[in-house]
């Protein structure tokens, strides 16, 4: 029996030291800040840009998680205090996230999405950075200078001929295919192939499938010699990036907020889509690229 | 909505991806069966060519599914988009244990057995089918087992060249933050494979008495 004390003894010790390790590292979470990111080069380098510009304005040190599985991975990390920042769009926090009916409004739907994100998960988002990455409705442009294509009400004219490939999350979402088609009268000839969404540029360039949902500031679009349809009708709601933040962190690191406010404004889409093809083209580094844009935009 | 609300609203859809998933995954480990059993004979008549076969079969294991689709597009006959391109791909990543357990359960037939054969009088062909097949067709079967078991979670992939099956729920339920969706492609997915890993075991021990 006393054998028996002993081990139990040692059980506990040891449950003691585990504890003690588990609250030593979770203190140790407290002085850095977790910065996540989304898994596509955009969403890399603007959690890149964020967490340089903590570490030299704020002077804290930085972990990053980035390439997280998208949408639904970034939200329940940050939700669940995995991370403490990653930078959202508005558009897909308003629709995915809290599952709203798009609106081409840019004010309101910033303001639903900075209200419903305090309210219900304690996250308070930033000033938006400057740019809209609306989804881009891309074809050939051998294609469009052939058939005088500039606008998306053009192409539906073209659409019974032609094939159409997406991704998974532009044929799901409220703010995706179906309003679109609906819109502009679109009728394929047959129902779009759903695809990853990388792989519809290849599949559109190897003349595969004739039009494809892009984002609008991907760097592909130029390097493939693709062109963009202009969505005349005002279908798409803005899709402005900003950072989301945990309402505690922000509590308990002032600086943060300040670091971030600096951001506000300073890309546009052109120098987005300049960012993403340094990346996805020119193959740079990411953390070359986001050291270079601060130090020439903010010294 | 509940997953069971689900199934009953679109169990029409559900039993068409069902059927493109099993499809998927019994023709690719059918092509991986026809080609790989072979080599893996192959291995064993010329031990040299073992060690940079299946070095190759290794490496195909470590190409991430989305860059083969990526190389594969531009091919004509084994690539573009669709069922084509994906079977291909799973193909591929089911060679590896067809090989090498081929190999490793001919190689593991006792050479004494060999011996006696040759004794007397077989030729290198009755020796392959009459004795060293049956003697190593239980771990052949048994990678059979394991190659047909990944190819029903890594068929999931389809979904990413528009060759559907039940990745399709998968791809959906994560491009719009929906766990029903995820789960209406994953849970019958591993029932799949529960069952495929269920009925080759039976098989493989079928077989395994022969061995001893």
């Amino acid at each position: 029996m006393t054998g028996g004390g002993g081990r139990w003894r040692a059980v506990r010790g040891g449950a003691w030291v585990v504890a003690a390790a588990l609250l030593l590292a979770g203190c140790a979470h407290r002085d850095r800040i977790v910065v996540g990111s989304k898994n596509f080069t955009e969403s890399d380098l603007l959690g890149e840009i964020v967490a340089q510009q903590i570490e030299r304005r704020a002077g804290l040190p930085v972990e990053r998680r980035f390439h997280l599985g998208g949408t639904f991975v970034c939200h329940h990390a940050i939700t669940a205090g995995q991370i403490d920042l990653y930078v959202e769009y508005t558009g897909t926090a308003y629709t995915a996230v809290l599952k709203h009916v798009p609106v081409a409004v840019p004010d309101s739907v910033y303001r639903s999405v900075v209200r419903d994100y305090l309210q219900r998960f304690g996250l308070v988002w930033g000033k938006p950075l400057g740019f809209n990455n609306t989804f881009a409705i891309t074809v050939r442009r051998r294609d469009a200078a052939r058939d005088g294509l500039r606008r998306i009400s053009d192409l539906a004219r073209l659409a019974p001929r032609w094939r159409a490939g997406f991704g998974y999350e532009f044929l799901e979402r409220a703010d995706g295919f179906r309003g679109l088609a609906a819109t502009y009268g679109l009728r394929f000839a047959s129902p779009p192939i759903a695809m990853d969404l990388g792989l519809t540029y290849r599949a559109l360039a190897q003349g595969k499938v004739d039009v494809i949902a892009g984002n609008s500031t991907d760097g592909q679009i130029q390097a493939l010699d693709l062109v963009v349809l202009e969505d005349d009708r005002h279908y798409f709601p803005p899709y402005e990036a900003a950072p989301v933040i945990r309402q505690a962190t922000l509590a308990r690191h002032s600086g943060v907020g300040a670091a971030l406010e600096e951001l506000a404004g300073r890309i546009s889409d052109s120098e987005m889509r300049r960012l993403n093809a340094r990346a996805d083209v020119a193959h740079e580094d990411i953390a070359t690229i986001a050291r270079d844009w601060l130090k020439i935009n903010l010294p | 909505m509940s997953l069971w609300e689900f199934y009953a609203r679109n169990s029409g859809e559900v039993l068409g991806l069902v059927g493109q998933h099993v499809s998927l995954v019994a023709s690719s480990t059918a092509i991986a069966i026809v080609l790989g059993v072979p080599v893996g004979i192959a291995l064993t008549r010329r031990p040299a060519w073992r060690a940079p076969v299946l070095g190759l079969a290794n490496v195909f294991q470590t190409i991430p599914s989305l860059a083969l689709f990526g190389f594969l597009i531009p091919l004509p006959f084994i690539g573009g988009i669709g069922a084509t391109t994906a079977i291909v791909a799973l193909v591929v990543y089911a060679l590896l244990p067809i090989v090498r357990n081929t190999y490793t359960g001919l190689a593991g037939v006792d050479p004494a057995v060999r011996e006696a054969g040759r004794g007397m009088g077989m030729t290198d062909w009755q020796l392959l089918t009459q004795v060293e097949l049956p003697l190593g067709l239980s771990v052949i079967l048994a990678g059979v087992r394991v190659a047909t078991v990944v190819s029903v979670g890594t068929a999931t992939i389809a979904a990413a060249i528009g060759a559907g099956g039940l990745g399709v729920y998968i791809f959906r339920g994560v491009a719009v933050v929906d766990n029903t969706l995820i789960l209406a492609g994953a849970l019958p997915a591993a029932l799949m494979a529960l069952a495929a890993d269920g009925l080759l075991g039976l098989a493989e021990r079928r077989f395994a008495w022969r061995a001893t």
